[in-house]
């Protein structure tokens, strides 16, 4: 069983972080697009507002964009803003998110903490192994709570407000209730076999080491529905968590100008070459796109 | 109302009533100012597809045969594959997926689309409506998933005439105003799905409103302008607006055209030529007072700013923008600069900016920080008080929510209006007049009726709020509008709602409040004649 646990959780960063991964390179390979920004653009002023803000130099501040988009990321202001009780549901939902990833992160630093031989609990030597204790114990006991609550709330916001509920796919209503077993059965696990989460230090030990660690059963239950839940959310819309990031510098606050000589315009001198296949009346089908923009019809 | 309706074969899916829209303050609040939306005459209801919401705006000939259908249907989704493809659609592909992907359908956009509020939030009108029925027809006919995974993972649609007739009107009820991308908080952007909707039925089906595609950009790049002014008229009216000058100033001017070698090209919207001369008439008072080296073009297009292809077509877009770059470049002047045109600001200035490549990339702006430098430079001798009367502004989204030039217009009418104040919210929140996206120029059937009642009703709702004090007829009010498009909806609400009459409320663009303030004129530039 220790072994099918370790494969299983193997396989399950594995596949997490490949197909991510092929999500995303998707995403980033796609071409240069049109300008298409709104304003405020946080990362820059208005400089459009200056008389010959073409040759002015333009301050890119990407901090303050990645600094917006992670205060965001952790109060989901606009939310609690605009629409409050979906944000009751929804922010402990995501909270248990981030605190269960951030968990399991942990969890590893633990093992590899223990593997080094450093004790990790609340009476260990180094401050590290200390550290490690607490910040685990306290992730993983929020994570697990906020969850349990956010997934039934936000399930319950789903069914009762008409303007979600027609919206929502069934998919939607699976992905509650997984959640809500994942987190149920971490809390499980924690309150009635492993106060100290002793058995997930040991069981990244066995997954650092090669000598898998067998643990009880709730932690075993929970440890198996953590893995398919990694398994299953690249086919759920998850990874907006990370494309939100591309959406915002890519696209919303894209207002790079098309300098002479750029390597921008070099980019562009590419996409225009390529060729159209529109049917439309008005457009000539297999011509450049450069072609076509010089054609009056 | 649930999203697999777009396809039910009924008469019509939405009836307007005016009871349900959202309430007008004082003098509209009892209803009975407010006209009726109009039907469609048995004869247009026959011929023309208005199933959505009993509306024609597109002016769609229905089918009549299965074969027809069946032409449609096929041409629709070869439309919407290229809407996929990097090289049919590089200009857009990446915002279009990602708005396509990841919208977790929480709803919060729907509060910020003024026509969902508007229609009394009717669900046809919901920013995430029309998103979600693409989404559902990509995911079935185009990504061709297996019916179960489809069931499970978005919800299911059918395909038929009606659900293509319908999305295609669906994608001209949405001013494009993108204040729903802007509170999305994973930068979704629904007005960017309405856009490529309208694309694939332009580029792929021939599909678009006629104001904008025949008498619009094909018009304009064939005659010149999309108001159908040819060179040769332009001249008259050049040489009107002289006369006009000096009689309304005692100032004798030359209009500058085509003067080679000129610091600026100034582009105006040709409407203003036609419909609001004082506003290009002020433009050259203020650019002779100041000295500036500027020119018009007489050449085909070069003397009509707009851009339609913005909101419909990319190639026309490309196709317009590329003949303003040239006749710039064939004139040697330095910079383009746009004047009070809000898309044509965005067209030229921001989103043909990924299309003029090498000598056609010539450096555009926008007139208004130019206009903000003459007012606080002391160029110019003003005296505010001649502007002494309640002035709000109205901000053109195209110029501010989507391009940025927010503080200069504020800054100008601060120094020169006395009682400037600002609407509720404003800046980049602002509401859309109502007419963006070339709803103020389509005016066939009953879409007139539909636009002034329903887009255009959070505007009159905001306006009449700010002057609320002073809303008496007897007190002249002005609502400063920086945009020929935004000032053609002004005129065409306030004449439906009687506005100008019951409330003594007119609208102009900046340059003439300027105008107006100078400190030596004789008599005031503005002269509150209605047109
Ligand atoms: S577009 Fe954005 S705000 Fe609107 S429902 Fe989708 S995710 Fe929510
Ligand atoms: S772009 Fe504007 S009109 Fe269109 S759906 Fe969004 S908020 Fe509504």
């Amino acid at each position: 069983m220790e072994t099918f646990l370790a494969l299983l959780t193997y396989f399950a960063y594995f596949f997490i972080i490949l197909l991510y991964t092929v999500k995303l390179i998707k995403y980033l390979r796609m071409p240069v697009h049109l300008r298409w920004e709104l304003y405020p653009v946080i990362d820059e002023g208005e400089f459009e507002e200056e008389k010959n803000w073409i040759e002015k130099p333009r301050k890119k501040r990407y901090l303050k964009g990645f600094l917006f988009l992670l205060k965001d990321y952790f109060t989901l202001f606009d939310y609690a803003k605009n629409n409050f009780p979906y944000w009751l549901g929804i922010y402990p939902w995501h909270m248990g998110f981030i605190l269960i990833i951030i968990f399991h992160i942990l969890c590893f630093f633990g093992g590899l903490s223990i593997v080094k031989g450093i004790g990790v609990s609340y009476d260990s030597e180094a401050f590290i192994g200390r550290f490690l204790y607490l910040a685990i114990l306290l992730t993983g006991v929020i994570s697990f709570l906020a969850g349990i609550f956010g997934s039934v709330v936000v399930a319950l916001n789903r069914i009762l407000n008409r303007n979600l509920r027609d919206y929502a796919s069934i998919q939607n209503f699976f992905t509650y209730f997984f959640t809500f077993v994942v987190f149920f059965t971490g809390f499980y696990s924690w309150f009635f076999t492993d106060p100290h989460f002793f058995e997930y230090r040991e069981f990244w030990v066995g997954l650092l080491t090669g000598r898998f660690r067998d643990v009880s059963f709730w932690t075993k239950i929970h440890i198996i529905a953590f893995d398919f839940f990694l398994i299953y959310l690249p086919f759920t819309r998850s990874l907006h968590y990370i494309t939100r990031f591309f959406a915002f510098f890519l696209i919303r606050w894209d207002d790079e100008p098309n300098i002479r000589g750029s390597k921008l315009e070099k980019r562009l001198t590419e996409v225009l070459k390529r060729r159209i296949s529109w049917s439309a009346p008005h457009v000539q089908k297999g011509s450049s796109w450069s072609d076509v923009a010089r054609f009056i019809p | 109302m649930r999203i697999e309706d777009i396809s039910k074969k009924s008469e019509i899916l939405l009836k307007l009533k005016k009871e349900d829209f959202m309430p007008l303050p004082h003098p509209y609040e009892k209803g009975d100012l407010e006209p009726e939306i109009r039907d469609l005459t048995e004869e247009q209801l026959k011929k023309i597809e208005a199933s959505l919401d009993g509306i024609s705006g597109v002016g769609l000939k229905k089918p009549e045969t299965k074969e027809e259908e069946n032409e449609l249907i096929r041409k629709f989704l070869s439309g919407l594959e290229k809407l996929l493809s990097p090289d049919d659609n590089w200009t857009f592909l990446m915002p279009f997926y990602h708005s396509l992907e990841y919208c977790v359908k929480c709803q919060l956009c729907s509060d910020y689309c003024p026509i969902y509020l508007s229609s009394g939030k009717k669900e046809i009108y919901r920013p995430t409506f029309r998103a979600e029925i693409l989404r559902r027809i990509t995911e079935r006919y185009v990504k061709k998933k297996k019916r179960l995974t489809r069931l499970i993972s978005v919800g299911d649609i059918e395909l038929n005439w009606q659900t293509v007739a319908r999305l295609a009107e669906l994608a001209y009820r949405c001013t494009l105003c993108r204040r729903c991308a802007k509170v999305c908080p994973l930068g979704v952007d629904n007005g960017l799905i309405t856009h490529e909707i309208r694309k694939l039925f332009s580029q792929e089906m021939g599909i678009a409103p006629r104001e904008l595609h025949e008498l619009g950009t094909i018009q304009q790049l064939k005659v010149g302008s999309s108001t159908g002014i040819t060179s040769r008229a332009l001249s008259n009216i050049i040489e009107f607006m002289e006369e006009d000058i000096e009689e309304k100033t005692g100032r004798k001017i030359k209009i500058p055209v085509d003067k080679e070698g000129a610091e600026i090209l100034l582009l105006h919207n040709a409407g203003e030529f036609l419909s609001w001369p004082e506003n290009t008439e002020a433009f050259a008072i203020l650019f002779d007072i100041a000295g500036i080296d500027w020119t018009l073009s007489s050449e085909l297009v070069g003397y009509d700013a707009v851009n339609y292809g913005v909101w419909y077509d990319d190639i026309q877009l490309a196709r317009i923008a590329t003949r303003h770059a040239e006749i710039a470049k064939k004139l040697k002047v330095k910079k383009i600069s746009l004047g009070e045109c809000g898309h044509a600001h965005k067209a030229m200035i921001v989103i043909a900016d990924r299309i003029l490549v090498g000598d056609l990339n010539i450096p555009r702006e926008s007139a208004i920080p130019l206009l903000r430098e003459l007012v606080l430079s002391g160029k110019l001798k003003l005296d505010p008080r001649r502007n002494n009367f309640p002035v709000t502004l109205h901000d053109p989204c195209n110029m501010v929510r989507l391009m940025g030039i927010v503080k200069p217009q504020r800054e100008i009418l601060r120094r020169i209006c006395p009682d400037f104040r600002e609407m509720e919210p404003h800046g980049v929140d602002n509401y859309c007049c109502g007419g963006g996206s070339g709803f103020a120029i389509m005016q066939s059937m009953n879409f007139p009726d539909w636009r002034n009642s329903i887009s255009g009703r959070m505007k009159l709702k905001q306006i009449l709020e700010v002057f609320s004090d002073v809303i008496s007829p007897e007190v002249k009010k002005y609502v400063c509008a920086p945009c020929s498009n935004c000032k053609g909806q002004l005129r065409d609400l306030f004449n439906y709602f009687g506005v100008n009459k019951r409330c003594g409320i007119f609208y102009g663009g900046l340059a003439e409040l300027i105008v107006n303030a100078l400190a030596d004129l004789k008599r005031p530039f503005i002269d509150w004649e209605w047109h």
